[in-house]
C-alpha cells in the first residue's frame, strides 16, 4: 500500500468524521448537553488534525488545532454551547470541510474567512463571549491571543498555544523559570495492543523537557494472574517543558485514546518543601541515545544527574500536592477532565463492538451486481424453457424452480442492499447549503430533516446532490420571505425548510417543503407570456402553472442574484431527476409554501419497464416515462403537413411518434389505429405519444448497458436479456422525442406534468 | 553478581515485545518455586508488558522466599528501565530482602 492510496482513505474518514462533526454539532445546536456528543464532536476534530499532521498538511492542522482548542474548552465545561458558539463552531465545521477538499484536491480556500473564523474560535477559547449573531463580523477584541498563523513554524506541524492558565487558579509563573507540568499517564491494554509503546511514548515525552519519573506498579498482579498483554503500570510525570500543555498532550497525541492522561500546572513555590521520599521519583537521564541505536554521550549524564536532582525535589514536593489534590477545590478541572476521558474511552469501546464494517472497492460491488443480474436473467431462460418442455405440468421441477427465484430474488435484493447508503450525507450537505444561503440573504432558516437513513443506491445519492442544492437554493432565495415580511404575516421569523426522505412502493420519495410565501401563479403567467411559453390568452389550471416553472429559462426573482435566479434552476432540476428515471412535482399554496416532491427508483442496475413489440422487435420502455397507454381511434388521428400526425387526446392535441419509423425498423409509417399509443412525457414536460405495435406487459428487467458491450446507439439507452434469451433494447425515451422533434411543431399546451 | 548455585539462569531474548510477554510469563511460571537469575545482557529491545511481566515475577518470588536476581542487563535494558521509572538494579540487582 502506497502513501497515496493511505492518503486516500485519511480523506475517506475525514468525510465520515466531518459528518460526524456536523451532525454531533447540529445536535448541540438542538439543545443536546450531552457530554457524549461533546466528545463526539471533540473526537472527529481530533482525528482530522492528527491525520493531517501525519500527512503535513499544515494549513489543516492549523485549523484543526484551534478549533479543538475551543472543543476542548466546551468538553471541560468553561465555554457555555450557545446558539451563538454552535453559529461559529458550525461555520468552522464548513471551513473545515473545505480545508479538506482544498488538501486532497489541491486548490485554495478563502483565507480571510478561515482567519477571521480561526480568530472567533481563540476568543471563545479565552472565554470571551461572541458577539451577538447580528455583528459577527464585528472585530475580535484585542485580548485574543496572537493570531495562531495559518503557517506553522514548527517542523511537525503544531503550534503552541498561548494557554490561559487562570483557570487553574496558580499563582503568577516567573517569567524565567520553565513550568513544571504533572502528568498522569495511565495506558490500557488497547494501548499497546494497538502497537504502541509507553516506554517510546515516555521517550517522546523526555525529548521536550527535563522530566522525573514515577512508576506505580501497585496495580500489577500475581504472576499467575495476570494478563500478560494487559496494562498494569502507570505513571506520574514530572516535567519541565517550554511547549506547554499542548506540547505534552502532543506526545500522546495517537494514543490518547487509549489512555487515561491527566496533565496539570504544578506551582513552583512549592519546590522549597521538603522531599518526602514515599514516591521515590527517578530522575530520567538524558542520554537515551541508546534507545535509539546512536553512540551514547559521556557528559551528558553528570548534567543529567544536576538537573535531576534538582527535579526530584521538585517532584517531591509536587507528589505531596498531589496528595492533597483532592481536597483542593482548584483540581476540581482535573477531575472533570479525567472523568471526560474515561467517558471517551468508554464510548471508544461501544465504537469498536458496534457496527462493524469493511471498505470494498466499488468495482467488485458491481461485479457482484453484475454478475447476479446474469443470475436472474439465467434462472428466467431456465423457469421459461421448463415451462415450455414441461408437459404434465405436475413435475416437482417446478416447485425448485419457484423456490430457486425466491433465492435468486432474495439474493438480488441483498446485492443492492449491498450499494445502498442512506441519504443522510447529502442531507448533511444541504445543512450547510441552507446557512449558507441564509447567511447571505439575511434570512432566518431552520433545516429540518426527516427519515435520513433512508437508503437508496449509491449512484442515485451521488446525483442527487445537485438538484437538491438547486431546490434548497431556490426555496431560501424564492421561497422564503424576509423576517420583517414574516413577522407581518405573522409568521414565525425563522423560516422552516423541511427535507423528508421515505420509501414508497420500491421507490425513494424525496420532499421538500418551505413555509414561504408558495408561488406567485400571476407573476409566473405573465412571466410565461412574456417569454412565449404561451399564449396571453391561455387558460391554465393552478397546477399548469405551478409547473411552468420547470421550464428552461424561467425565473420569477425579480433580479438576478448570485444563489438564483439565471434561469438555469428547476429545468435543469427536472432534467437530472428524470436521468435518474425519477419524477419531480410539485404543489403550492399561497402564503403557505410550496412542497417539491421527487421520486427515484432505488436503483440505477434494474428497471420497472414496460416490455412492447415494434415491428417484430421486442423494446422496453421505461415505466417512470409512461404516463397513459391508450388505443388510438380513427377519429383522434389527425394529420398534419405532409408525414405529422397528431393525436387527440381530451381536447388537446399530442404529437404522434412512430417509434419503429424513428428507429428505422419499417421504411412507412405505421396505421396507428392498429396499434398503441403510450402517452409518454419527456424532458421539458412536453408530452408525445409514442406508437408502438403491441403491449407484452410488464416487467422487472436487468439493465446492460450498451455502450460497454457493443457500442451507443441513438435512441437505444441499454438492453437487456428476456427470460427467453433474446436481447431487448431500452428505448431512450428523450432521445426518441428529441429526433422527432426535427420535423415536428413546436410543443403543445399539455404543459401539466402528470405523475 | 554471580548467580548462586542451584539457581536457575534465564536470559531473555532480545526483542521483549507484546508477544515475548506471554512467553516469558510461561517461563517464570514454570521456574516458580526456585532462586533465579535474570540475564538480560542480550536485550535490545523492550516493552513495557515485558517490565511488568518482570515485576510480578519480582512479587511472586518474593512472596515464595525466594531470591530473583537480574545478573548482567544490556544497556538497552537498562536505559528503557530507567525511562520508565522502573528501576530493577534498585530493587532486584541485589536480593530481595529474605
Amino acid at each position: 500500500m502506497d502513501m497515496n492510496e493511505i492518503k486516500e482513505i485519511f480523506f475517506q474518514e475525514c468525510e465520515e468524521q466531518l459528518a460526524e462533526l456536523e451532525s454531533g454539532l447540529l445536535k448541540l445546536n438542538d439543545g443536546d448537553r450531552d457530554p457524549e456528543t461533546v466528545n463526539a464532536v471533540f473526537r472527529a476534530v481530533h482525528s482530522i488534525k492528527g491525520g493531517a499532521g501525519a500527512f503535513g498538511l499544515d494549513d489543516l492542522v492549523a485549523f484543526a488545532h484551534v478549533f479543538e482548542t475551543t472543543l476542548d474548552c466546551v468538553r471541560s465545561n468553561k465555554l457555555e454551547p450557545t446558539q451563538d458558539v454552535l453559529k461559529v463552531m458550525l461555520k468552522s465545521a464548513d471551513v473545515l470541510a473545505d480545508l479538506t477538499n482544498a488538501a486532497r484536491d489541491g486548490g485554495s480556500v478563502d483565507e480571510s474567512r478561515s482567519r477571521g473564523l480561526v480568530k472567533e474560535l481563540e476568543a471563545l477559547a479565552h472565554g470571551e463571549v461572541p458577539a451577538p449573531s447580528a455583528a459577527v463580523e464585528a472585530p475580535v477584541p484585542k485580548a485574543a491571543a496572537p493570531v495562531v498563523a495559518v503557517a506553522p513554524t514548527d517542523p511537525s506541524g503544531f503550534q503552541p498555544i498561548p494557554f490561559s492558565f487562570d483557570d487553574f487558579g496558580g499563582e503568577d509563573e516567573p517569567a524565567a523559570a520553565l513550568p513544571t507540568y504533572e502528568v498522569t499517564f495511565k495506558p490500557r491494554a488497547e494501548l499497546f495492543s494497538k502497537g504502541n509503546e509507553a516506554s517510546l511514548l515516555l521517550r517522546d515525552l523526555s525529548r521536550i523537557g527535563e522530566m522525573s519519573i514515577f512508576c506505580n506498579t501497585d496495580d500489577v498482579p500475581a504472576l499467575h494472574k495476570m494478563d500478560p498483554e494487559g496494562s498494569y503500570l502507570h505513571w506520574v510525570i514530572s516535567i519541565k517543558t517550554d511547549k506547554g500543555e499542548d506540547g505534552i498532550r502532543q506526545v500522546f497525541e495517537f494514543a490518547e485514546w487509549d489512555c487515561e492522561l491527566d496533565i496539570k500546572l504544578q506551582e513552583d513555590d512549592a519546590a522549597s518543601a521538603e522531599a518526602d521520599s514515599e514516591l521515590p521519583m527517578i530522575p530520567v537521564p538524558f542520554d537515551l541515545s541508546i534507545l535509539d541505536d546512536g553512540p551514547a554521550v559521556a557528559e551528558a549524564d553528570t548534567s543529567a544527574d544536576v538537573a535531576a536532582a534538582v527535579a526530584a525535589a521538585d517532584t517531591a514536593s509536587n507528589v505531596m500536592q498531589m496528595a492533597g489534590a483532592a481536597a483542593r477545590g482548584e483540581k476540581k478541572e482535573s477531575a472533570a477532565t479525567a472523568a471526560a476521558a474515561a467517558a471517551n474511552n468508554a464510548q471508544a469501546a461501544n465504537n469498536a463492538s458496534a457496527g462493524q464494517t469493511i471498505r470494498v472497492d466499488l468495482d467488485r460491488v458491481d461485479r457482484l451486481i453484475n454478475l447476479v443480474g446474469e443470475l436472474v436473467i439465467n434462472q428466467a431462460m431456465l423457469s421459461q424453457s421448463v415451462i415450455e418442455n414441461d408437459n404434465n405440468g405436475t413435475s416437482s421441477i417446478n416447485m425448485g424452480l419457484e423456490e430457486l427465484q425466491q433465492l435468486t430474488r432474495e439474493i438480488q435484493d441483498s446485492v443492492m442492499a449491498i450499494r445502498a447508503q442512506p441519504v443522510k450525507p447529502v442531507f448533511q450537505r444541504m445543512a450547510r447549503t441552507v446557512r449558507e444561503i441564509a447567511d447571505i440573504t439575511g434570512k432566518s432558516v431552520r433545516l429540518v430533516t426527516e427519515g435520513e437513513n433512508t437508503e437508496v443506491d449509491k449512484t442515485v445519492i451521488d446525483k442527487l446532490a445537485e438538484p437538491l442544492t438547486h431546490m434548497i437554493r431556490n426555496a431560501v432565495d424564492h421561497g422564503l420571505e424576509m423576517p420583517e415580511k414574516r413577522v407581518a404575516l405573522g409568521k414565525n421569523p425563522e423560516g422552516t425548510v423541511k427535507l423528508t426522505a421515505k420509501h414508497r412502493s420500491g421507490r425513494i420519495v424525496i420532499e421538500l417543503t418551505d413555509d414561504g410565501a408558495g408561488i406567485n401563479r400571476e407573476k409566473v403567467r405573465q412571466k410565461a407570456i412574456a417569454n412565449d411559453l404561451i399564449s396571453a390568452d391561455a387558460n391554465l389550471t393552478d397546477e399548469e402553472i405551478d409547473n411552468l416553472i420547470f421550464h428552461a429559462g424561467f425565473s420569477t426573482a425579480d433580479k438576478v442574484s448570485d444563489l438564483s435566479g439565471r434561469g438555469v434552476g428547476m429545468d435543469v432540476v427536472k432534467r437530472s431527476i428524470q436521468a435518474l428515471g425519477g419524477r419531480i412535482s410539485i404543489s403550492s399554496k399561497p402564503g403557505q409554501g410550496s412542497t417539491f416532491s421527487m421520486s427515484l427508483p432505488l436503483t440505477l442496475a434494474v428497471l420497472d419497464g414496460m416490455v412492447v413489440t415494434v415491428a417484430g422487435q421486442t423494446l422496453v420502455v421505461p415505466l417512470t416515462a409512461i404516463v397513459e397507454t391508450l388505443q388510438p381511434e380513427a377519429s383522434s388521428i389527425h394529420s398534419f403537413g405532409a408525414t405529422q400526425r397528431l393525436i387527440s387526446i381530451r381536447n388537446s392535441f399530442c404529437p404522434l411518434v412512430d417509434v419503429g419509423r424513428i428507429l428505422n425498423f419499417r421504411a412507412m409509417q405505421a396505421n396507428p389505429v392498429e396499434g398503441v399509443a403510450l402517452l409518454v412525457e419527456s424532458e421539458g414536460g412536453g408530452q408525445r405519444a409514442l406508437m408502438v405495435d403491441a403491449i407484452q406487459g410488464q416487467r422487472q428487467v436487468v439493465i446492460k448497458s450498451l455502450e460497454a458491450n457493443y457500442t451507443h446507439v441513438p435512441g437505444i439507452a441499454a438492453a437487456t436479456i428476456l427470460g427467453d434469451g433474446r436481447v431487448a433494447l431500452i428505448l431512450d425515451v428523450d432521445a426518441v422525442v428529441a429526433a422527432s422533434r426535427g420535423q415536428s411543431l413546436k410543443q403543445e399546451m399539455s404543459l401539466a406534468s402528470v405523475g | 553478581m554471580a548467580s548462586k548455585a542451584g539457581a536457575q539462569n534465564v536470559k531473555l531474548a532480545a526483542v521483549l515485545d507484546l508477544n515475548e510477554a506471554t512467553t516469558l510469563q510461561g517461563t517464570l511460571q514454570s521456574l516458580r518455586g526456585s532462586d533465579i537469575v535474570i540475564d538480560a545482557s542480550a536485550v535490545e529491545r523492550c516493552g513495557t508488558q515485558c517490565i511488568q511481566v518482570l515485576l510480578a515475577g519480582a512479587k511472586a518470588w518474593e512472596e515464595d522466599k525466594k531470591t530473583f536476581t537480574i545478573g548482567k542487563v544490556s544497556d538497552a535494558f537498562e536505559k528503557t528501565t530507567q525511562l520508565i521509572g522502573v528501576n530493577f538494579e534498585q530493587l532486584l540487582g541485589k536480593e530481595i530482602r529474605q
